[in-house]
Protein backbone atom coordinates (compact mmCIF):
# COMPACT_ATOMS: atom_id res chain seq x y z
CA UNK A 1 0.00 0.00 0.00
CA UNK A 2 2.64 2.38 -0.50
CA UNK A 3 2.39 4.46 -3.16
CA UNK A 4 3.49 8.11 -4.31
CA UNK A 5 0.47 10.37 -5.07
CA UNK A 6 1.99 10.48 -8.70
CA UNK A 7 1.39 6.64 -9.30
CA UNK A 8 -0.85 6.23 -12.06
CA UNK A 9 -1.71 2.62 -13.33
CA UNK A 10 -0.80 1.03 -16.64
CA UNK A 11 -3.18 -0.81 -16.67
CA UNK A 12 -1.42 -4.35 -16.11
CA UNK A 13 -2.08 -4.22 -12.40
CA UNK A 14 -5.31 -5.63 -10.64
CA UNK A 15 -7.22 -4.81 -6.95
CA UNK A 16 -6.03 -2.01 -5.59
CA UNK A 17 -2.86 -1.71 -7.22
CA UNK A 18 -4.60 -0.40 -9.94
CA UNK A 19 -6.06 3.08 -8.29
CA UNK A 20 -3.87 6.01 -8.81
CA UNK A 21 -1.89 6.90 -6.17
CA UNK A 22 -3.76 10.66 -5.36
CA UNK A 23 -7.48 8.59 -5.44
CA UNK A 24 -8.79 8.20 -2.02
CA UNK A 25 -12.00 6.26 -2.79
CA UNK A 26 -10.11 2.47 -2.61
CA UNK A 27 -13.02 0.64 -2.35
CA UNK A 28 -14.17 2.02 -5.57
CA UNK A 29 -12.80 1.08 -8.55
CA UNK A 30 -11.77 4.02 -9.85
CA UNK A 31 -11.14 5.18 -6.91
CA UNK A 32 -12.59 8.41 -6.89
CA UNK A 33 -15.51 9.22 -5.45
CA UNK A 34 -19.22 9.05 -6.93
CA UNK A 35 -21.56 11.42 -6.65
CA UNK A 36 -24.00 9.81 -9.36
CA UNK A 37 -24.37 6.32 -8.57
CA UNK A 38 -25.99 4.52 -11.05
CA UNK A 39 -26.80 1.09 -9.22
CA UNK A 40 -26.24 -0.57 -5.60
CA UNK A 41 -27.77 2.43 -2.72
CA UNK A 42 -31.07 2.01 -1.31
CA UNK A 43 -31.51 5.87 -1.42
CA UNK A 44 -29.67 6.83 -4.35
CA UNK A 45 -28.76 7.48 -7.25
CA UNK A 46 -28.12 11.30 -6.31
CA UNK A 47 -26.72 12.54 -3.06
CA UNK A 48 -28.99 14.61 -1.06
CA UNK A 49 -29.63 16.08 2.98
CA UNK A 50 -32.27 14.87 5.09
CA UNK A 51 -31.92 15.77 8.71
CA UNK A 52 -31.28 13.23 11.52
CA UNK A 53 -34.49 11.38 12.95
CA UNK A 54 -34.19 13.06 15.55
CA UNK A 55 -33.56 16.55 14.92
CA UNK A 56 -34.06 20.57 16.12
CA UNK A 57 -34.90 22.16 12.81
CA UNK A 58 -37.26 20.94 10.01
CA UNK A 59 -35.42 19.70 6.71
CA UNK A 60 -34.44 23.12 5.42
CA UNK A 61 -34.62 21.55 1.55
CA UNK A 62 -37.38 19.68 1.41
CA UNK A 63 -40.71 19.38 3.46
CA UNK A 64 -39.81 15.71 4.22
CA UNK A 65 -37.71 15.71 6.86
CA UNK A 66 -36.11 11.75 7.23
CA UNK A 67 -35.06 9.75 4.33
CA UNK A 68 -37.95 7.84 3.28
CA UNK A 69 -36.24 4.70 2.81
CA UNK A 70 -34.62 4.11 6.69
CA UNK A 71 -35.85 1.76 9.17
CA UNK A 72 -37.34 3.18 12.02
CA UNK A 73 -37.83 -0.08 14.47
CA UNK A 74 -41.07 1.35 16.05
CA UNK A 75 -41.30 0.23 19.52
CA UNK A 76 -42.79 1.90 23.00
CA UNK A 77 -39.05 1.91 24.46
CA UNK A 78 -37.61 3.13 21.12
CA UNK A 79 -39.75 6.42 20.56
CA UNK A 80 -38.33 9.05 18.56
CA UNK A 81 -38.69 12.74 19.52
CA UNK A 82 -40.50 14.87 17.00
CA UNK A 83 -38.59 17.54 14.86
CA UNK A 84 -38.42 20.68 17.45
CA UNK A 85 -39.78 18.40 20.40
CA UNK A 86 -39.32 21.48 23.35
CA UNK A 87 -38.76 18.92 26.04
CA UNK A 88 -35.60 18.01 24.25
CA UNK A 89 -33.64 21.04 22.62
CA UNK A 90 -30.46 20.29 22.40
CA UNK A 91 -28.10 17.69 20.47
CA UNK A 92 -26.25 14.61 21.17
CA UNK A 93 -23.65 13.44 19.35
CA UNK A 94 -21.54 10.87 20.85
CA UNK A 95 -17.72 9.77 19.66
CA UNK A 96 -14.61 7.70 20.08
CA UNK A 97 -11.75 8.44 22.65
CA UNK A 98 -8.39 7.37 21.72
CA UNK A 99 -7.98 6.00 24.73
CA UNK A 100 -10.53 3.27 24.97
CA UNK A 101 -12.25 0.52 22.19
CA UNK A 102 -15.52 0.65 21.75
CA UNK A 103 -18.32 0.27 24.70
CA UNK A 104 -14.83 -0.29 26.17
CA UNK A 105 -15.08 -3.91 27.35
CA UNK A 106 -11.66 -4.51 26.54
CA UNK A 107 -9.99 -1.16 27.82
CA UNK A 108 -12.12 0.13 30.77
CA UNK A 109 -10.11 -3.13 32.49
CA UNK A 110 -6.70 -2.19 31.30
CA UNK A 111 -5.75 -0.04 33.87
CA UNK A 112 -3.27 2.16 31.81
CA UNK A 113 -5.40 2.71 29.57
CA UNK A 114 -8.58 3.26 31.88
CA UNK A 115 -6.19 5.91 34.01
CA UNK A 116 -6.27 7.97 30.95
CA UNK A 117 -9.63 8.77 30.38
CA UNK A 118 -11.65 7.26 33.93
CA UNK A 119 -15.13 8.90 33.64
CA UNK A 120 -18.22 9.81 31.21
CA UNK A 121 -17.96 13.35 30.53
CA UNK A 122 -20.46 15.30 28.46
CA UNK A 123 -18.66 18.34 26.29
CA UNK A 124 -20.63 21.41 26.40
CA UNK A 125 -19.76 25.07 25.03
CA UNK A 126 -19.20 27.85 27.78
CA UNK A 127 -22.35 29.77 26.47
CA UNK A 128 -24.26 26.29 27.70
CA UNK A 129 -22.64 26.41 30.57
CA UNK A 130 -23.82 29.28 31.81
CA UNK A 131 -27.03 28.81 30.35
CA UNK A 132 -27.56 26.18 32.62
CA UNK A 133 -25.80 27.44 35.48
CA UNK A 134 -23.20 24.69 34.99
CA UNK A 135 -19.46 24.92 35.96
CA UNK A 136 -17.01 22.74 34.33
CA UNK A 137 -16.83 19.32 36.25
CA UNK A 138 -20.61 18.98 37.73
CA UNK A 139 -22.23 16.60 37.52
CA UNK A 140 -25.10 16.54 34.92
CA UNK A 141 -27.87 14.30 34.20
CA UNK A 142 -28.72 13.77 30.43
CA UNK A 143 -32.33 12.48 29.48
CA UNK A 144 -33.49 11.43 26.05
CA UNK A 145 -37.04 9.33 25.11
CA UNK A 146 -34.91 6.25 25.70
CA UNK A 147 -33.61 6.87 28.74
CA UNK A 148 -31.53 8.98 31.44
CA UNK A 149 -27.84 8.68 32.28
CA UNK A 150 -25.44 10.60 34.28
CA UNK A 151 -22.00 12.24 33.44
CA UNK A 152 -19.63 14.92 34.47
CA UNK A 153 -19.79 18.40 32.53
CA UNK A 154 -16.35 19.28 30.68
CA UNK A 155 -17.17 22.73 29.43
CA UNK A 156 -14.63 23.69 26.17
CA UNK A 157 -14.47 26.01 23.84
CA UNK A 158 -13.85 23.58 21.53
CA UNK A 159 -17.51 22.98 21.53
CA UNK A 160 -19.24 25.73 19.74
CA UNK A 161 -23.44 26.52 19.68
CA UNK A 162 -25.33 25.94 16.45
CA UNK A 163 -27.20 28.85 14.27
CA UNK A 164 -29.91 26.82 12.77
CA UNK A 165 -32.57 28.62 10.64
CA UNK A 166 -31.77 31.89 12.78
CA UNK A 167 -31.88 29.57 15.67
CA UNK A 168 -29.14 29.07 18.42
CA UNK A 169 -29.39 25.16 18.83
CA UNK A 170 -26.95 24.28 21.39
CA UNK A 171 -24.69 20.42 21.09
CA UNK A 172 -23.01 18.29 23.56
CA UNK A 173 -20.67 15.75 22.66
CA UNK A 174 -20.48 12.38 24.80
CA UNK A 175 -17.74 8.95 24.65
CA UNK A 176 -19.59 5.86 25.02
CA UNK A 177 -17.03 3.53 26.22
CA UNK A 178 -18.74 3.01 29.54
CA UNK A 179 -20.57 0.73 31.58
CA UNK A 180 -21.30 -0.81 34.66
CA UNK A 181 -18.30 -3.08 35.20
CA UNK A 182 -14.15 -2.80 35.23
CA UNK A 183 -11.99 -0.43 37.42
CA UNK A 184 -13.70 2.70 35.56
CA UNK A 185 -17.22 2.97 35.17
CA UNK A 186 -20.30 5.22 33.94
CA UNK A 187 -23.06 5.34 32.27
CA UNK A 188 -24.02 3.80 29.23
CA UNK A 189 -24.45 6.90 26.30
CA UNK A 190 -25.65 4.16 24.30
CA UNK A 191 -28.89 3.95 26.41
CA UNK A 192 -29.93 7.39 25.46
CA UNK A 193 -29.45 6.63 21.95
CA UNK A 194 -32.44 5.40 19.40
CA UNK A 195 -32.36 2.05 17.18
CA UNK A 196 -32.77 2.33 13.67
CA UNK A 197 -31.49 1.44 10.55
CA UNK A 198 -29.89 3.35 7.62
CA UNK A 199 -31.38 1.83 3.99
CA UNK A 200 -28.24 0.61 2.78
CA UNK A 201 -25.90 -1.14 5.58
CA UNK A 202 -28.94 -0.84 8.41
CA UNK A 203 -26.46 1.10 10.94
CA UNK A 204 -28.16 2.65 13.85
CA UNK A 205 -28.15 6.85 14.15
CA UNK A 206 -26.23 7.19 16.82
CA UNK A 207 -24.34 10.23 16.10
CA UNK A 208 -27.42 12.95 15.90
CA UNK A 209 -30.20 12.47 18.36
CA UNK A 210 -31.78 15.42 20.28
CA UNK A 211 -31.70 14.85 24.68
CA UNK A 212 -31.95 17.20 27.43
CA UNK A 213 -29.85 18.32 30.20
CA UNK A 214 -30.51 18.79 34.05
CA UNK A 215 -27.83 19.38 36.17
CA UNK A 216 -27.25 17.45 39.11
CA UNK A 217 -27.02 13.76 39.94
CA UNK A 218 -29.81 10.85 38.93
CA UNK A 219 -31.43 9.77 41.94
CA UNK A 220 -31.44 5.51 42.63
CA UNK A 221 -34.00 3.24 42.56
CA UNK A 222 -37.64 3.76 43.03
CA UNK A 223 -37.26 7.89 42.96
CA UNK A 224 -35.40 7.04 39.39
CA UNK A 225 -39.08 5.73 37.62
CA UNK A 226 -40.26 9.06 39.39
CA UNK A 227 -37.66 11.38 38.29
CA UNK A 228 -37.73 9.62 35.03
CA UNK A 229 -41.34 9.99 33.96
CA UNK A 230 -40.98 13.69 34.64
CA UNK A 231 -39.15 14.38 31.95
CA UNK A 232 -40.49 11.11 29.88
CA UNK A 233 -43.74 10.29 30.52
CA UNK A 234 -44.58 7.13 30.03
CA UNK A 235 -47.32 6.04 27.63
CA UNK A 236 -49.06 6.93 24.47
CA UNK A 237 -47.88 6.18 21.24
CA UNK A 238 -45.12 5.09 20.09
CA UNK A 239 -44.81 7.04 16.89
CA UNK A 240 -44.19 10.73 18.21
CA UNK A 241 -42.34 11.51 14.86
CA UNK A 242 -44.53 12.62 12.29
CA UNK A 243 -43.04 10.27 9.51
CA UNK A 244 -42.37 7.60 11.61
CA UNK A 245 -44.90 4.28 10.34
CA UNK A 246 -47.02 2.58 13.69
CA UNK A 247 -45.95 -0.71 15.14
CA UNK A 248 -45.52 -3.24 12.46
CA UNK A 249 -46.11 -0.94 9.46
CA UNK A 250 -43.75 -1.71 6.93
CA UNK A 251 -40.61 1.19 6.11
CA UNK A 252 -37.37 1.58 4.16
CA UNK A 253 -37.56 0.08 0.69
CA UNK A 254 -38.52 -3.26 -0.11
CA UNK A 255 -35.12 -5.53 -0.38
CA UNK A 256 -32.72 -2.69 1.54
CA UNK A 257 -29.99 -3.27 4.11
CA UNK A 258 -28.93 -6.69 5.24
CA UNK A 259 -32.07 -8.99 4.83
CA UNK A 260 -31.76 -12.23 4.62
CA UNK A 261 -31.23 -12.17 0.80
CA UNK A 262 -27.97 -10.02 1.56
CA UNK A 263 -27.47 -6.66 0.11
CA UNK A 264 -28.98 -6.51 -3.46
CA UNK A 265 -29.98 -3.92 -5.83
CA UNK A 266 -33.87 -4.18 -6.18
CA UNK A 267 -34.10 -2.99 -9.02
CA UNK B 1 11.84 14.03 8.26
CA UNK B 2 8.48 12.89 9.21
CA UNK B 3 7.17 10.20 6.48
CA UNK B 4 10.44 8.92 6.89
CA UNK B 5 8.49 5.30 7.74
CA UNK B 6 10.76 2.86 8.72
CA UNK B 7 13.90 4.60 7.66
CA UNK B 8 13.46 6.86 10.70
CA UNK B 9 15.80 6.97 13.48
CA UNK B 10 12.80 6.32 15.27
CA UNK B 11 12.98 2.67 13.59
CA UNK B 12 16.16 1.76 13.13
CA UNK B 13 18.25 -0.30 15.68
CA UNK B 14 21.27 1.67 16.68
CA UNK B 15 24.35 1.01 19.03
CA UNK B 16 24.74 4.29 20.93
CA UNK B 17 25.10 3.10 24.11
CA UNK B 18 28.34 1.26 22.86
CA UNK B 19 29.70 4.05 20.58
CA UNK B 20 29.29 6.48 23.73
CA UNK B 21 27.20 8.48 21.77
CA UNK B 22 24.83 11.49 22.78
CA UNK B 23 21.19 10.85 22.14
CA UNK B 24 18.18 12.68 22.77
CA UNK B 25 14.76 13.63 22.65
CA UNK B 26 12.79 16.15 20.14
CA UNK B 27 9.18 16.35 20.53
CA UNK B 28 7.20 18.66 18.62
CA UNK B 29 3.82 19.40 19.38
CA UNK B 30 2.90 20.72 15.84
CA UNK B 31 2.42 17.03 15.03
CA UNK B 32 1.34 15.39 18.29
CA UNK B 33 -2.15 14.27 17.67
CA UNK B 34 -2.48 14.12 21.57
CA UNK B 35 -2.83 10.11 21.60
CA UNK B 36 -1.11 8.97 24.87
CA UNK B 37 0.22 6.15 22.99
CA UNK B 38 3.90 7.16 24.78
CA UNK B 39 1.98 7.61 27.86
CA UNK B 40 0.91 3.54 27.30
CA UNK B 41 4.03 2.36 25.99
CA UNK B 42 6.25 3.90 28.80
CA UNK B 43 3.77 2.49 31.13
CA UNK B 44 3.87 -1.16 29.80
CA UNK B 45 7.78 -1.29 29.26
CA UNK B 46 8.72 0.15 32.27
CA UNK B 47 6.07 -2.05 34.33
CA UNK B 48 5.31 1.47 36.05
CA UNK B 49 1.74 0.87 37.96
CA UNK B 50 -1.27 3.19 37.56
CA UNK B 51 -1.64 6.22 39.60
CA UNK B 52 -5.00 6.43 40.37
CA UNK B 53 -8.66 6.75 38.00
CA UNK B 54 -9.26 10.60 38.78
CA UNK B 55 -10.90 12.46 36.20
CA UNK B 56 -9.17 16.09 36.00
CA UNK B 57 -11.53 18.12 33.98
CA UNK B 58 -8.85 19.50 32.14
CA UNK B 59 -9.46 18.86 28.86
CA UNK B 60 -8.37 14.99 27.93
CA UNK B 61 -5.15 15.99 30.18
CA UNK B 62 -6.10 13.21 33.31
CA UNK B 63 -2.50 12.98 33.92
CA UNK B 64 -2.01 16.20 35.66
CA UNK B 65 2.08 15.97 35.82
CA UNK B 66 5.02 13.73 35.29
CA UNK B 67 6.16 12.23 38.56
CA UNK B 68 6.93 8.79 39.98
CA UNK B 69 4.63 6.59 37.97
CA UNK B 70 4.66 8.65 35.10
CA UNK B 71 7.43 9.39 32.77
CA UNK B 72 5.40 10.66 29.70
CA UNK B 73 2.33 13.07 30.41
CA UNK B 74 0.91 14.44 27.28
CA UNK B 75 -0.23 18.10 28.05
CA UNK B 76 -3.69 19.60 25.97
CA UNK B 77 -3.61 23.19 26.26
CA UNK B 78 -6.70 24.97 24.92
CA UNK B 79 -5.45 28.50 23.69
CA UNK B 80 -7.39 31.39 22.91
CA UNK B 81 -4.92 31.87 19.93
CA UNK B 82 -4.37 31.29 16.47
CA UNK B 83 -2.77 28.68 15.23
CA UNK B 84 -0.12 29.02 12.16
CA UNK B 85 -2.42 30.39 9.05
CA UNK B 86 -5.45 29.15 10.56
CA UNK B 87 -8.69 31.31 9.32
CA UNK B 88 -10.75 32.91 12.22
CA UNK B 89 -13.81 34.13 12.39
CA UNK B 90 -16.13 35.27 15.30
CA UNK B 91 -17.37 31.71 16.51
CA UNK B 92 -19.66 32.85 19.69
CA UNK B 93 -23.36 33.65 19.32
CA UNK B 94 -23.79 36.70 17.12
CA UNK B 95 -27.07 37.91 18.45
CA UNK B 96 -26.17 37.20 22.51
CA UNK B 97 -22.39 38.40 22.64
CA UNK B 98 -20.81 37.05 25.68
CA UNK B 99 -18.38 40.00 25.01
CA UNK B 100 -18.43 42.52 23.26
CA UNK B 101 -15.46 41.36 20.80
CA UNK B 102 -18.13 38.59 19.59
CA UNK B 103 -20.96 40.82 18.87
CA UNK B 104 -18.58 42.59 15.98
CA UNK B 105 -19.27 39.83 12.98
CA UNK B 106 -16.03 41.18 11.56
CA UNK B 107 -14.31 40.16 15.08
CA UNK B 108 -11.27 37.37 15.29
CA UNK B 109 -12.25 34.62 17.51
CA UNK B 110 -9.10 32.09 17.52
CA UNK B 111 -8.69 28.78 19.27
CA UNK B 112 -6.11 26.19 19.26
CA UNK B 113 -5.58 22.47 20.87
CA UNK B 114 -1.92 21.97 21.39
CA UNK B 115 -0.66 18.81 22.83
CA UNK B 116 3.16 18.25 23.89
CA UNK B 117 4.43 14.83 25.38
CA UNK B 118 6.53 16.23 28.11
CA UNK B 119 9.35 13.89 29.81
CA UNK B 120 12.49 14.11 32.03
CA UNK B 121 14.79 16.75 30.25
CA UNK B 122 17.79 14.77 31.06
CA UNK B 123 19.91 18.18 31.75
CA UNK B 124 23.68 18.40 30.61
CA UNK B 125 23.80 19.76 34.21
CA UNK B 126 21.57 17.50 36.20
CA UNK B 127 20.16 19.02 39.68
CA UNK B 128 18.82 15.18 40.66
CA UNK B 129 22.06 13.83 39.68
CA UNK B 130 24.35 16.58 42.09
CA UNK B 131 22.11 16.06 45.18
CA UNK B 132 22.24 12.62 45.38
CA UNK B 133 23.87 11.23 48.22
CA UNK B 134 24.21 7.98 47.79
CA UNK B 135 25.03 7.70 44.17
CA UNK B 136 21.73 5.83 42.96
CA UNK B 137 21.56 8.93 40.31
CA UNK B 138 24.18 8.23 37.31
CA UNK B 139 25.17 9.73 33.89
CA UNK B 140 25.02 7.08 31.30
CA UNK B 141 27.11 6.45 28.12
CA UNK B 142 24.65 8.00 25.98
CA UNK B 143 24.48 11.45 28.48
CA UNK B 144 21.32 9.88 29.87
CA UNK B 145 20.49 10.22 33.25
CA UNK B 146 19.78 7.68 35.27
CA UNK B 147 18.01 6.42 38.97
CA UNK B 148 19.07 3.35 40.31
CA UNK B 149 16.34 2.28 42.46
CA UNK B 150 18.19 -1.01 44.50
CA UNK B 151 20.39 1.83 45.89
CA UNK B 152 18.33 4.69 46.22
CA UNK B 153 17.27 5.35 49.98
CA UNK B 154 14.72 7.67 49.43
CA UNK B 155 15.75 10.63 50.97
CA UNK B 156 13.95 12.86 48.40
CA UNK B 157 16.65 15.32 47.93
CA UNK B 158 16.83 14.92 43.68
CA UNK B 159 12.85 15.74 44.23
CA UNK B 160 13.45 19.13 45.79
CA UNK B 161 17.00 19.90 43.49
CA UNK B 162 14.77 19.08 40.12
CA UNK B 163 14.52 22.50 37.80
CA UNK B 164 11.39 20.63 35.85
CA UNK B 165 9.73 18.72 39.05
CA UNK B 166 10.37 15.41 36.86
CA UNK B 167 11.26 13.22 39.83
CA UNK B 168 9.13 12.17 42.59
CA UNK B 169 8.90 8.92 45.36
CA UNK B 170 6.46 6.96 44.61
CA UNK B 171 4.22 6.60 47.53
CA UNK B 172 2.34 3.68 49.07
CA UNK B 173 0.45 1.61 48.23
CA UNK B 174 2.13 1.05 44.86
CA UNK B 175 4.79 -1.45 44.35
CA UNK B 176 8.76 -0.16 45.06
CA UNK B 177 7.15 2.77 46.89
CA UNK B 178 9.58 5.07 48.91
CA UNK B 179 12.05 5.29 45.86
CA UNK B 180 12.83 8.06 43.62
CA UNK B 181 11.39 7.14 40.11
CA UNK B 182 11.73 8.78 36.60
CA UNK B 183 11.98 8.38 32.96
CA UNK B 184 15.17 6.03 32.29
CA UNK B 185 15.54 6.89 28.76
CA UNK B 186 14.66 3.09 28.62
CA UNK B 187 18.24 2.84 29.04
CA UNK B 188 17.70 -0.94 28.99
CA UNK B 189 16.26 -0.70 25.62
CA UNK B 190 19.39 1.07 24.45
CA UNK B 191 21.63 -1.18 25.69
CA UNK B 192 20.27 -3.60 23.29
CA UNK B 193 20.19 -1.50 20.32
CA UNK B 194 15.94 -0.62 20.68
CA UNK B 195 14.74 3.00 20.48
CA UNK B 196 12.94 4.10 23.50
CA UNK B 197 9.17 2.48 24.42
CA UNK B 198 7.64 6.08 23.63
CA UNK B 199 9.24 7.05 20.41
CA UNK B 200 9.01 3.56 19.11
CA UNK B 201 5.05 3.82 18.78
CA UNK B 202 4.71 7.62 18.47
CA UNK B 203 2.43 6.93 15.15
CA UNK B 204 3.37 10.79 13.90
CA UNK B 205 7.02 11.53 14.76
CA UNK B 206 5.88 14.28 17.24
CA UNK B 207 8.71 12.31 19.22
CA UNK B 208 11.88 11.70 17.53
CA UNK B 209 14.89 9.28 19.04
CA UNK B 210 18.24 9.98 17.84
CA UNK B 211 22.06 11.66 18.39
CA UNK B 212 21.89 14.70 20.05
CA UNK B 213 23.54 16.67 16.96
CA UNK B 214 21.17 15.05 14.64
CA UNK B 215 18.18 16.47 16.73
CA UNK B 216 19.43 20.01 17.23
CA UNK B 217 19.67 20.36 13.75
CA UNK B 218 16.14 19.32 12.62
CA UNK B 219 14.87 21.00 15.38
CA UNK B 220 15.95 24.29 14.11
CA UNK B 221 14.97 22.94 10.38
CA UNK B 222 11.64 22.20 11.66
CA UNK B 223 11.01 25.93 13.21
CA UNK B 224 12.15 27.55 10.40
CA UNK B 225 9.95 25.31 8.13
CA UNK B 226 7.11 26.11 11.19
CA UNK B 227 7.67 29.99 10.86
CA UNK B 228 8.30 29.96 7.25
CA UNK B 229 4.09 28.75 6.91
CA UNK B 230 2.52 31.07 9.30
CA UNK B 231 3.64 29.77 13.07
CA UNK B 232 5.43 32.66 14.03
CA UNK B 233 5.14 31.86 17.73
CA UNK B 234 6.99 28.40 16.97
CA UNK B 235 10.46 28.43 18.85
CA UNK B 236 12.79 25.65 20.54
CA UNK B 237 13.07 25.24 24.25
CA UNK B 238 16.88 24.22 24.78
CA UNK B 239 17.85 26.23 27.67
CA UNK B 240 21.44 26.20 26.87
CA UNK B 241 22.60 29.54 28.51
CA UNK B 242 21.53 28.67 32.18
CA UNK B 243 22.96 26.31 34.58
CA UNK B 244 21.30 22.92 33.16
CA UNK B 245 23.50 24.03 30.11
CA UNK B 246 20.84 22.16 27.83
CA UNK B 247 18.71 19.05 27.89
CA UNK B 248 18.21 16.03 26.46
CA UNK B 249 15.17 15.79 25.98
CA UNK B 250 13.97 19.37 24.08
CA UNK B 251 10.97 20.68 22.62
CA UNK B 252 9.44 22.73 20.11
CA UNK B 253 7.13 24.60 21.32
CA UNK B 254 4.51 27.09 20.57
CA UNK B 255 3.93 30.00 22.17
CA UNK B 256 5.64 31.07 25.55
CA UNK B 257 7.25 27.95 27.69
CA UNK B 258 5.47 29.29 30.76
CA UNK B 259 2.36 28.13 29.29
CA UNK B 260 3.58 24.56 28.94
CA UNK B 261 4.83 24.61 32.80
CA UNK B 262 8.38 24.82 31.60
CA UNK B 263 10.31 27.45 33.10
CA UNK B 264 11.84 30.06 31.00
CA UNK B 265 15.52 29.86 33.11
CA UNK B 266 15.68 26.54 34.81
CA UNK B 267 18.58 26.65 37.23
CA UNK B 268 19.80 23.77 39.29
CA UNK B 269 20.34 24.42 42.85
CA UNK B 270 24.20 23.33 43.65
CA UNK B 271 25.01 27.18 42.07
CA UNK B 272 23.53 28.70 44.94
CA UNK B 273 26.21 26.67 46.85
CA UNK B 274 28.99 28.74 47.09
CA UNK B 275 26.95 31.82 48.59
CA UNK B 276 25.34 29.24 51.19
CA UNK B 277 28.50 28.39 52.53
CA UNK B 278 29.44 31.76 52.54
CA UNK B 279 26.94 33.17 54.63
CA UNK B 280 26.60 30.14 56.87
CA UNK B 281 30.97 30.29 57.80
CA UNK B 282 30.16 34.02 58.05
CA UNK B 283 27.09 33.48 60.83
CA UNK B 284 29.81 30.66 62.57
CA UNK B 285 32.22 33.03 62.63
CA UNK B 286 30.21 36.10 64.15
CA UNK B 287 28.24 33.46 66.22
CA UNK B 288 32.03 32.58 67.56
CA UNK B 289 32.69 36.17 68.12
CA UNK B 290 29.17 37.29 70.00
CA UNK B 291 30.07 34.68 72.49
CA UNK B 292 32.95 36.31 73.37
CA UNK B 293 31.58 38.84 73.61
CA UNK B 294 28.95 37.95 75.80
CA UNK B 295 31.40 35.84 78.28
CA UNK B 296 33.52 39.17 78.66
CA UNK B 297 30.90 41.90 79.36
CA UNK B 298 28.67 39.71 81.28
CA UNK B 299 31.41 37.57 83.50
Amino acid sequence: MEKAPEFRPTGNESGLDGIPGDSAFISHEDGLGWLYVPSGLQDGPMPTHYEPLESPVHNALYSRDTNPAVHWFTRQENRFAPPGDPRFPFVLTTYRLTEHHTAGGMSRFLSHLAELQPELFAEMSPELAVELKIANGDHISIVSLRGAIEARALVSRRIRPLHLNGKTVHQIAMPFHFGSAGPVRGGATNDLVPISGEPNVTIMEAKALTCNIVPGRLPHGPAFEDWLNTYVPKGGPPNLHPEQPPPGAPCGRAGGGHGLEGKIDSR
Amino acid sequence: MIGEGIQSSNQRRHSFVKDHVEVGFFTDPSVCIGCKACEVACKEWNQVPDDGFTWSGNSYDNTGHLGASTWRHVMFLEQDRQKGNQITGPMGLPFEPASPARADPQSEDPFRWVFLSDVCKHCEEAGCLESCPTGAIVRTEVGSVLVQNDVCNGCGYCVVSCPFGVIDRRPEPLPDAGGAFKCTFCYDRQKSGLVPACAKVCPTESIVFGRLDDLRARGAQRVQQLQESGYTDAQLYDPTETSVRGIHAFFLILGEPEAYGLPPKPQIPTIYLKSAWTSAFATAIGSFIATLLAFTFFS
